[in-house]
């Protein structure tokens, strides 16, 4: 049995199996994908046709690798905005006998005829725009019957060219050049079409105009309300992919500098399997340049392969053809199935082991006997605040706390009947402390870090830190900012719960009790945010001690609470103070006789101790079980602990049936009362403390008393 | 072979067997909370077995024999072990199911005999008992591994050693009606002559013939949403509806159904995961289990679920809960007609007795230790 332990905690701790969740949920991991696809075809048709990676077969490949997945990219760009063009290769086949013609019978200047053959694309496209975006029509008949047309506009003009094309030639040496010369042995060709697909890569991925595009696909409707001409996009996507077939066009014209009549004829079927192929979603809203050009090279590998080997034409479009049905048959499983992939591989819980529970029962003579004595609160704005996370008084006695509609409100001493709003941030105020000034700092959960001035005015402090090396998910974002408290130089810690999950997801982060947190401090005299401590299982609670060099801080799953030094001689080091608590410790404060006051938001049970040592239990229970039904801490108790900065525990309120503060999260002393908060109730408790200083209060032991 | 395979691929699925969905409380068993508003009676420690005699209704807390009289329960024996069922003939005649020693009758016509085993094995968890005539006792024995006090343990080692008996009490002979049930915890006998068993740990309630063995025995009515208890026959069809409304009117028939604990997803994922189940029981006090429970809230360091965190000082009545209360009316058909229930929020948990009493029909909630009175004339539900 011990073996097997020592075997399970060695795996949890050393494999990472929260990265596979992570992994999957970035977008680029749908191309895991097309991208083994690309190596199996490379690999197989490489060991049956030795030529291929010869120097004129790799030659071969770049140059219809170019016009091919320019082609690609104009279909992807359609297709992301929910459409579908047909008619590409129709246009690809005009826009080259435009440009041929310019040159070779009308000898026009080479501008000219690219200008024109730009202009025809464009122009082609603008009519599928037209009739598609702004008309309302089907892109998949419209695009068929333009296919048609502009076949036709091709079939009739080409006769009576054909020949003075063949005949005549171009001067230009440009042209010439486009054609077959290379730069630092690279075609240019091939670059040409590489710094416009890294355009449009950039364009689509990190511009607004591809994140219209995206959204437009996505979700019309919803693009939409959200006040994107959904109308103008559509069009200029097919303009888009008009311009991007004239580009394909020119290279191949400046290749091959000849015409014939199947020119253009069914490329719109294997660039759609390339597409498809690649990735990219038939219903519009994802794909991507690098999915085209894995779709592409897929795709001329296998048709150039199958040529090699003596298929004949009709078999190897046959075979296009099923690939293209499996791939689309990919396409929609996927489509369907990735989220659920990610939300059962993403909760990857870690081993724990919790030590034994100190004990709480009746009459064990324990420190943490539960007890009535919060039986007498008293209860302040009961129903008016949902969800006050934390409380604070200023000097004038007034209570502020947050609420889960954005909002700090105020209750006006002396008996707090009245109250306002504050000030409205829109995020849910968690942790808040005055500084110096009298500005209200507060941990804004989803937002960062916020402030509210004397003058009502909510100031964004921090929203970013630096990003963790080699982290998988982006971790600079900060989503769940917790607890915040103010070193007496005026530089603010605070605590973020977990980088993992969002505030609502936090039994997510229970479950996993993996080292997802971190502690970040603030400089206002700068302006600078850093990650002074990471790795820490949902650090909460933080209070700065009168050294100004340390702080306490609370791990809530682990029942814990350690002093972290940030400044002097001992700078980095982490020293438990409390070990071992029977619940799970929140929001930590000073007490007016130079201790502590932790709030225990749960306390813990002999079940969920056990499944911490058991993660595979634990992440079964995630994918099998609904969230409702999840095992969770016991949250309906209410318990607060005072301590000292030593670590010993001097005695502990509680609330023992739960009706008035189970789960409290925060409490701050205020001239001889305590302020109680609790993220899932709907009123603040005052409860005096016996023997307590009638004149302590929290900015006067901050930052003095009142100049 | 197959079978293997399609196990392997269900428990990995979570399908099948290995599925942790649990019946809706749906149509005539649509939640309502008319046990929090029905009439105290009395109230004792774990108050259970309400059985009527002829100059009473009696009841059991612990080892003691209680008779129910203006609103107490005051003791009229003792046993010196828990009682774990009762029974009565019609008449003066009780019998006492005594955790691990059998039965012994008291009054009637077999007064002071006892039968400490059946056949030559210990009867050590009689649940349920029922006279077929003032001869002849049904008894069953809910597992032949635990007692009654260990119905946890029973319940969380997929417990299976359940047997039904009948017992002539005049030689003391036992013959063996059914075995291998899933802790059998109600008896009761249908107008055909058949004999219905709940079986608890398999949500069912099974039929057996009285006078033949039966392997397997024959399910009337499966997938219930919790763990049945007593059954006991409906006198007259006097059924209260769940808006007041008489049910069954004078058709007659039907039968009374105690639901002592609900099913719930995650006691259902716990019995399927084994490692985790035996390190529960291994080292885990039984009233802090992730199991069925008769009560629950009484102490923090109970398991508690997610949908069960109080919001808004509020625990939600459809929270996910160990403990609940009902009771359901059966039809003569076993078909469910009507239901009393006990919410999340409430009090009146683990419902394991019934007895219709002077017009009333009176539960037992061993949960919180109250009888309950319901009317049966159509007042009183509403």
């Amino acid at each position: 049995m011990n073996t097997m332990e020592t075997l399970a905690r060695l795996r949890y701790r050393y494999v990472p199996d929260h990265v596979v969740g992570e992994v999957l949920s970035k977008r680029w991991a749908d191309n895991a994908i097309p991208f083994l696809a690309l190596i199996v075809a490379l690999a197989t048709f490489g060991a049956l046709n030795p030529g291929m990676f010869s120097h004129a077969g790799l030659r071969d490949l770049v140059a219809q690798t170019a016009e091919f997945g320019l082609m690609a990219i104009a279909l992807t760009v359609v297709m992301i905005s929910g459409g579908i063009d047909l008619s590409i290769g129709s246009i690809f086949a005009l826009c080259v006998l435009a440009t041929l013609a310019a040159l070779n019978v009308y000898n026009l200047p080479l501008a000219a005829a690219l200008l024109l053959c730009l202009a025809v694309g464009a122009g082609c496209g603008a009519l599928n725009g037209l009739l598609i975006g702004y008309l309302r029509l089907r892109a998949f008949l419209t695009t068929l019957v333009t296919l048609i047309l502009f076949r036709s506009v091709y079939d009739i003009v080409l006769p009576d060219l054909a020949t003075q094309i063949v005949v005549g030639n171009s001067d230009s040496a440009a042209w010439a050049s486009l054609g077959s010369g290379s730069l630092l042995g690279l075609p240019y060709a091939l670059l040409v079409a590489a710094l416009l697909a890294l355009a449009w890569h950039v364009l689509l991925s990190r511009s607004r105009p591809g994140w219209h595009l995206a959204a437009v696909g996505g979700a019309r409707r919803s693009a939409h309300n959200a006040g994107i001409p959904v109308k103008r996009v559509v069009f200029l996507a097919y303009v888009c992919s008009g311009l991007l077939c004239a580009v394909a066009a020119l290279l191949y014209a400046a290749r091959l500098g000849s015409i014939g009549s199947d020119t253009g004829v069914g490329t719109e079927i294997s660039v759609l399997t390339a597409v498809v192929l690649g990735g990219t979603t038939l219903g519009g809203g994802r794909g991507s340049v690098a999915k085209a050009l894995m779709g592409s090279i897929i795709v001329l590998v296998l048709s150039n392969g199958m040529l090699q080997m003596g298929l004949v034409g009709s078999t190897s479009v046959m075979i296009l053809g099923v690939v293209l049905l499996a791939a689309a048959w990919l396409d929609t499983r996927w489509a369907k199935n990735r989220h659920k992939l990610i939300t059962s591989t993403y909760v990857s819980p870690a081993y724990l082991e919790m030590p034994p529970c100190p004990a709480t029962d009746e009459g064990s003579g324990s420190v943490y006997t539960p007890n009535d004595r919060l039986h007498d609160v008293q209860v302040i704005g009961l129903g008016q605040v949902e969800g006050p996370e934390d409380v604070l008084l200023d000097r004038d006695d007034n209570l502020y706390c947050g609420s889960r509609h954005g909002d700090v409100l105020r209750f006006f001493a002396p008996d707090y009947q009245r109250h306002e709003v504050y000030a409205h941030i829109g995020g849910y105020p968690l942790g808040m402390n005055f500084d110096r000034e009298g500005n209200l700092v507060t941990c804004v959960g989803g937002m960062g870090l916020y402030m509210v001035t004397p003058q009502r005015q909510v100031v964004k402090l921090t929203d970013e830190t630096q990003r963790t090396r080699f982290s998988v998910i982006d971790d600079s974002r900060i989503r769940l900012a917790d607890d915040l408290d103010i070193a007496p130089d005026g530089r603010i810690f605070f605590s973020e719960a977990t980088v993992r999950y969002n505030t609502h997801d936090w039994s997510s982060d229970m479950l996993e009790g993996r080292g997802n947190g971190r502690i970040i401090c603030y400089d206002p005299r700068d302006r600078s945010t850093r990650t002074v401590l990471s790795h820490r299982v949902f650090p909460n609670g933080i209070v700065c001690l009168p050294d100004g060099e340390s702080l306490l801080f609370a791990e809530t799953w682990v029942g814990r609470i350690h002093r972290f030094w940030f400044d002097g001689p001992q700078k980095g080091r982490v020293q438990a103070v409390l070990d071992n608590l029977p619940g799970y410790p929140d929001n930590i404060n000073r007490a007016s006789d130079g201790n502590f006051w932790v709030a225990m938001v749960g306390m813990r049970g002999p079940a969920i101790d056990l499944s911490l040592s058991m993660p595979g239990f634990r992440r079964e229970m995630t994918r099998r079980v609904a969230a409702a039904n999840w095992l969770l801490p016991n949250l309906n108790i209410g318990c607060i602990v005072k301590f000292t900065a030593e670590g010993q525990v001097l005695e502990s309120i509680w609330d023992r049936s739960g009706i008035n503060h189970p789960s409290i999260t925060s409490v701050k002393e205020h001239k001889g009362h305590l302020y109680l908060g609790g993220i899932f109730n709907n009123r603040i408790g005052r409860w005096r403390i016996p023997g307590a200083d009638p004149q302590w209060t929290g900015p006067a032991s901050y930052w003095g008393d009142r100049p | 072979m197959m079978g293997v395979l399609r196990d392997r691929l269900d428990a990995f699925l979570g399908r099948g067997r290995f599925s942790t969905a649990v019946p809706v409380m749906d149509g005539p068993l649509q939640p309502n909370q008319h046990l929090e508003r029905a009439a105290v009676l009395a109230s004792a420690p774990a108050l259970d077995n309400l059985v009527a005699l002829r100059d009473g209704l009696y009841c059991s807390s612990g080892q003691q024999l209680m008779r129910i009289r203006a609103g107490t329960a005051e003791a009229v024996a003792s046993y010196g072990v828990q009682i774990s069922c009762m029974a009565s003939d019609g008449g003066e005649g009780l019998a006492v199911g005594l955790a691990r020693s059998g039965i012994v009758l008291r009054g009637g016509p077999h007064d002071g005999r006892a039968f400490a085993g059946l056949g030559n094995q210990p009867l050590n968890c009689p649940t349920a008992a029922l006279f077929l005539d003032p001869d002849t006792l049904l008894v069953a024995n809910g597992s032949a591994q635990h007692g009654p006090e260990q119905w946890q343990h029973d319940l969380m080692t997929h417990g299976c050693s359940g047997s039904v008996w009948k017992i002539k009490l005049a030689t003391g002979h036992a013959e063996l009606l059914a075995q291998d049930l899933a802790y059998p915890y109600g008896l009761a006998l249908s107008p055909a002559g058949e004999i219905l068993v709940s079986e608890a740990w398999r949500h069912r309630i099974v039929a057996l013939d009285a006078n033949k063995p039966a392997y397997p025995p024959r399910a009337v009515l499966q997938d219930l949403p919790g763990y049945p208890a007593r059954l006991v026959a409906a006198s007259g069809g006097a059924g209260v509806g769940v808006n007041g409304d008489a049910i069954g009117g004078g058709s007659g028939g039907g039968y009374w159904l105690a639901i002592f604990a609900p099913r719930n997803q995650l006691v259902e994922f716990v019995l399927q995961q084994d490692a985790y189940r035996q390190r529960m029981v291994a080292s885990i006090e039984p009233r802090f289990w992730i199991a069925p429970a008769l009560s629950s809230w009484s102490s923090f360091r109970e398991p508690v679920q997610g949908g069960a965190i109080k919001q808004m000082g509020q625990l939600k009545p459809w929270a996910p809960s160990r403990s609940y209360g009902l009771v359901v009316r059966l039809g003569s058909d076993l078909s469910p007609i009507s239901s009393w229930h006990s919410r999340a929020d409430g009090r009146m948990h683990g419902v394991t007795s019934l007895c219709e009493y002077q017009g009333q029909l009176v539960l037992g909630a061993k949960g919180p230790g109250h009888a309950l009175g319901l009317d049966l004339d159509g007042e009183q539900a509403r």
